[in-house]
C-alpha cells in the first residue's frame, strides 16, 4: 500500500497537478516585470545581463519546468489508469482524474509560456 | 433480534430521531430568530433577496441613463448626476448584485449539493450576509442624499482622487468596497472549508457536483484576487482624507499602479461573477438532458484553469497605456489561450445536448439563450486580446457592448435558469411554465436589441460613459434602438420578478425532485428541512440521486442524531467523525453593526464614533471566540 498512498496524495503528485501552474506564475512575474520595471526605469540590462537574456530565462527555465510536471502527469496518469484495472481501490480513480486534469492543464500553461515567449525573438525589450 | 422485528422497529426509531432532528436544528419564527439565524438556507435566500433589491435599483439608474441616451442632446440627466448614476450602475451590478446573488446560491445549494447540514461557519457565514447588506445599504444611500460615487466603477486616478474628485462621492465608494470586501471574504473562506471538509462520505474529488466545483474556483478567486482591491481602495481614501500620494506622481507616486492593483483583481472578477454561472448552466442541463454533463474531468479542468489564468490577463484592461509591447505579449497569450478552458465548456455543454433527450422548459431555454450571448460576447472578447484591435476601440461603446454579453448573457441568463430549476427548493412551489416563458423571449429578444447596436455606435467611434451627444454623428438611430431594447428587457425580467412572486403566493406544491436531478438537494424535502438530511448520505458516483447504492443508502442508513454535521477528509471523503454545529446567535449582527460604525465614522470623519466601533468589534468577536464548555466528542476533537 505505500506505493498506492504516495500515489494518491504527496509533493509530486500535487507537482504533476499544479506545477504548470507555477511555473507560469514564475513566468508572469519574472518576465513581465523585469522587463517593465527595467524600461521604466530607462534601463536595457540588469547587474549587465541584457533584459533580453534575463527574459529569455524567464521564458525557458518555467517552460521546461513545466514539460517535467507535464511528464510526470502523464506517467502517474498511466499508473493510476492501470492500478485503477488491476484494484478496486476508489482513490484511484480520483487520483487518475487528478493527474488527467495536471496534464492538460500542464499542456496549456506550456503553450501559453510558449506563445509569450515567442514574442522574445520578435520585439526588442523597450519597445 | 428477527428480520421482521427489524424492519418494525426501524420506521419508529426513524420518525423518532426525525421528531428529535426537528427539535435540535428548529428555529421557532420570532424577530430575534429572524436576526439570529445561521441557517444557510435561510441567509441564502436572504442573499438572494438584497441582491435582487440591489438589481432592480441599479436597473432603474440604467433605464434612466437609456432614456437620457435616446435622443441626441437630450436633458433628462445633468452631467454630475449622469456620472454618480452610471458609478453606481457597474458598480452596484458587479459587486452588489452578482457576486452576493452567486453567494446566495452558493449559500443555500452547496451544503445541500455535498450532503452536508449547514456552511462550516454557520456564525461566519450570517456576519458575512449582515455585512454585505449593510455596505449595500450605504453605497445605495448616497445616491439618494447626491453624494454616489461619480468616477466609474474602476474608478481610475488621478480623477478619482484630490483636487480632481471633491465631497465623499469617492470615499463611499473606497470604504463601501473595503466594507463590503468583509463579507466576500469572509464568504469565499467559508465555502472553501465547508466543500474540503464537510462532503458526504464518499464524494471523492472526482465525484464533486460541477456547481460546487464553480463555487469553490470563485472562492479561491476571491481570496488571491480581492486583496488587490482592498488595498488599492485603503491607498485610495488615505490619498484623499490624508494625503497620502500613492497615486500622486509629483509626490513619488504612480497612477498606473491604480490600474494594476485594480485590474489585478477586476479581471479575476469577470470570471468570479461568470464562474458560479457556468456551474449553474452545469448543474440544470443533466435535468433537461437526461443525462451528466459530457467530460466531466475536462470540465473540472476548465474550471481549475480559468480560476488560475484569470489572474494572468489583467493588462489587457491596459493595453492603451504605453506599457512596453513585450510585455503586451505575456498578457496577450495568456488572454487569447485562456478561450481554450471557455471553450471546452461550451462545447461539453453542447454535446450534452446533442447526446442527451431533451425536454424543453424554461430554464433549459435560459441556458441555451446563455450559450447564445455568452459566445458572442466570448468572440468579441478574443478580438480585445489582439492588442491592435484593442487598442482600436478601447473606451468606446464597443467595450460596453463586450462587457454587456459577458456578464448580462454570461451570467443573468443562467441566473435566471437556477432561479427557476431550484425555485421548488427555495421556496416549495413551482413556477408558471406560459408566463416564464415569455418572460425568456422578452429578455431574450430585449437584451440583444440593446446591447448588439452598442458594437456599431462603439465602432462608429461613440465613447463610453458621455451623458449626451451631437446629432451628426451616425449614432442616433443606433442609440434609440438600445433604448427600445432596454425597455424590452425590462418587460421580460419584471415577468421573471412576477412569476416568482407569484409562484410564492399561488403556485402549485412542488414535489422534493420534480426535474429528476442527478445532485443530492434533490434528496430533499422542498423546501429542505432545517437539517437538511436526515441519514448523511453515502455517495457512490458523480451522480447520486441516479445511482441505487446512494438512494438505497438514504433510506436505510442511520440517522445522524443532534445538532450535529459530519465531517470527512480532503481528498477521498472518507468519514472522519461527527462535530457539533454551532446555535443561532446574534453576535454575528453585532460584529457586523461594529463595522458598520467604523465605516460611517470614516466616512464622515467622525473618528471617535469609528473608533467606538472598533471596541464593538472587539468586544463581540471576543465573546463570540470565547471557547465554549464542550466535551472533546462534542468539539469534534476526542482521538
Amino acid at each position: 500500500m505505500p506505493t498506492q498512498t504516495r500515489r494518491a496524495g504527496g509533493f509530486l503528485l500535487w507537482f504533476a497537478v499544479l506545477g504548470g501552474a507555477l511555473a507560469w506564475a514564475l513566468h508572469l512575474v519574472l518576465a513581465w516585470g523585469v522587463d517593465e520595471l527595467t524600461c521604466r526605469s530607462g534601463n536595457t540590462s540588469v547587474g549587465g545581463i541584457p533584459i533580453r537574456g534575463i527574459v529569455g530565462a524567464g521564458v525557458v527555465v518555467p517552460a521546461l519546468i513545466t514539460l517535467a510536471a507535464l511528464l510526470l502527469a502523464w506517467r502517474g496518469w498511466r499508473r493510476a489508469t492501470a492500478a485503477r484495472d488491476d484494484d478496486d481501490d476508489p482513490r484511484m480513480e480520483r487520483t487518475g482524474m487528478m493527474l488527467l486534469i495536471g496534464m492538460c492543464a500542464n499542456a496549456l500553461f506550456l503553450s501559453i509560456i510558449a506563445a509569450g515567449g515567442a514574442a522574445v525573438l520578435v520585439l526588442s525589450p523597450c519597445q | 433480534m428477527s428480520v421482521e422485528t427489524e424492519e418494525q422497529a426501524r420506521p419508529a426509531s426513524r420518525s423518532e430521531a426525525v421528531a428529535a432532528l426537528e427539535k435540535d436544528w428548529g428555529e421557532r419564527p420570532s424577530l430575534r430568530s429572524w436576526f439570529s439565524t445561521v441557517d444557510h438556507k435561510r441567509i441564502g435566500r436572504r442573499y438572494m433577496v438584497t441582491a435582487g433589491i440591489f438589481f432592480i435599483l441599479a436597473g432603474t439608474d440604467a433605464m434612466i441613463l437609456r432614456t437620457q441616451l435616446a435622443r441626441p442632446n437630450a436633458t433628462v440627466l445633468s452631467p454630475e448626476a449622469y456620472d454618480q448614476l452610471f458609478t453606481m450602475h457597474g458598480t452596484a451590478m458587479i459587486f452588489l448584485f452578482s457576486t452576493p446573488m452567486f453567494f446566495g446560491f452558493g449559500n443555500f445549494l452547496v451544503p445541500l449539493m455535498i450532503g452536508a447540514r449547514d456552511m462550516a461557519f454557520p456564525r461566519l457565514n450570517a456576519f458575512g450576509y449582515w455585512v454585505f447588506a449593510f455596505a449595500g445599504t450605504v453605497m445605495f444611500s448616497s445616491q439618494l442624499v447626491g453624494r454616489a460615487p461619480d468616477g466609474g466603477w474602476f474608478g481610475y486616478v488621478p480623477l478619482t482622487d484630490t483636487p480632481y474628485s471633491s465631497g465623499i462621492n469617492l470615499d463611499v465608494y473606497s470604504l463601501g468596497l473595503l466594507f463590503l470586501g468583509v463579507s466576500t471574504t469572509a464568504g469565499a473562506i467559508n465555502f472553501i472549508v465547508t466543500v474540503v471538509k464537510m462532503r458526504a462520505p464518499g464524494m471523492s474529488l472526482n465525484r464533486v457536483p460541477l456547481f460546487v466545483w464553480a463555487i469553490v474556483g470563485t472562492s479561491f478567486m476571491v481570496i488571491f484576487a480581492l486583496p488587490a482591491l482592498n488595498v488599492a481602495n485603503a491607498m485610495l481614501f488615505l490619498d484623499r482624507r490624508f494625503g497620502a500620494h500613492f497615486f500622486d506622481p509629483a509626490h513619488g507616486g504612480n497612477t498606473l499602479l491604480w490600474q494594476h492593483l485594480f485590474w489585478i483583481f477586476g479581471h479575476p472578477d469577470v470570471y468570479i461573477i461568470v464562474m458560479p454561472a457556468l456551474g449553474i448552466v452545469s448543474a440544470v442541463l443533466p435535468a433537461f438532458c437526461r443525462r451528466g454533463v459530457v467530460a466531466y474531468p475536462l470540465m473540472v479542468l476548465a474550471i481549475v484553469t480559468i480560476s488560475i489564468i484569470s489572474f494572468g490577463v489583467w493588462v489587457h484592461h491596459m493595453f492603451a497605456t504605453g506599457l512596453p509591447q513585450l510585455s503586451y505579449s505575456f498578457f496577450s497569450a495568456a488572454s487569447t489561450l485562456i478561450t481554450i478552458p471557455s471553450g471546452i465548456q461550451i462545447f461539453a455543454w453542447l454535446f450534452t445536448m446533442l447526446r442527451g433527450r431533451i425536454v424543453v422548459r424554461t430554464p433549459f431555454l435560459f441556458v441555451v439563450g446563455f450559450i447564445v450571448t455568452f459566445v458572442l460576447g466570448g468572440f468579441t472578447g478574443v478580438m480585445f486580446a489582439i492588442t491592435a484591435f484593442d487598442q482600436q476601440v478601447t473606451d468606446s461603446y464597443f467595450v460596453v457592448a463586450h462587457f454587456h454579453y459577458v456578464l448580462f448573457g454570461g451570467a443573468v441568463f443562467p441566473m435566471i435558469a437556477g432561479i427557476y430549476y431550484w425555485l421548488p427548493k427555495f421556496t416549495g412551489k413551482m413556477y408558471a411554465e406560459k408566463l416564464s416563458r415569455w418572460a425568456f423571449w422578452l429578455v431574450f429578444i430585449g437584451f440583444n436589441t440593446t446591447f448588439m447596436p452598442m458594437h456599431v455606435s462603439g465602432l462608429l467611434g461613440m465613447p463610453r460613459r458621455i451623458y449626451t451627444y451631437p446629432g451628426d454623428l451616425g449614432w442616433d438611430l443606433w442609440n434609440l434602438i438600445s433604448t427600445i431594447g432596454a425597455y424590452v428587457l425590462a418587460v421580460g425580467l419584471l415577468l421573471v420578478l412576477i412569476g416568482v412572486l407569484q409562484a410564492i403566493r399561488r403556485g402549485r406544491l412542488a414535489p422534493d425532485d420534480p426535474w429528476g436531478g442527478d445532485t443530492l438537494e434533490w434528496a430533499t424535502t422542498s423546501p429542505p428541512r432545517p437539517y437538511n438530511f436526515v441519514t448523511v448520505p453515502t455517495v457512490h458516483s458523480v451522480h447520486p440521486m441516479w445511482d441505487e447504492r446512494t438512494t438505497a443508502a438514504l433510506a436505510t442508513d442511520p440517522p445522524l442524531p443532534d445538532h450535529q454535521a459530519m465531517a470527512t477528509s480532503e481528498l477521498d471523503g472518507r468519514e472522519e467523525g461527527a462535530i457539533e454545529m454551532p446555535e443561532a446567535s446574534l453576535l454575528p449582527l453585532v460584529s457586523a453593526l461594529g463595522i458598520l460604525v467604523v465605516v460611517l465614522g470614516l466616512l464622515w470623519g467622525w473618528y471617535w464614533f469609528a473608533g467606538a466601533g472598533a471596541l464593538l468589534i472587539f468586544g463581540t468577536v471576543a465573546r463570540w471566540m470565547w471557547p465554549p464548555e464542550r466535551t472533546p466528542e462534542e468539539a469534534g476533537v476526542a482521538s
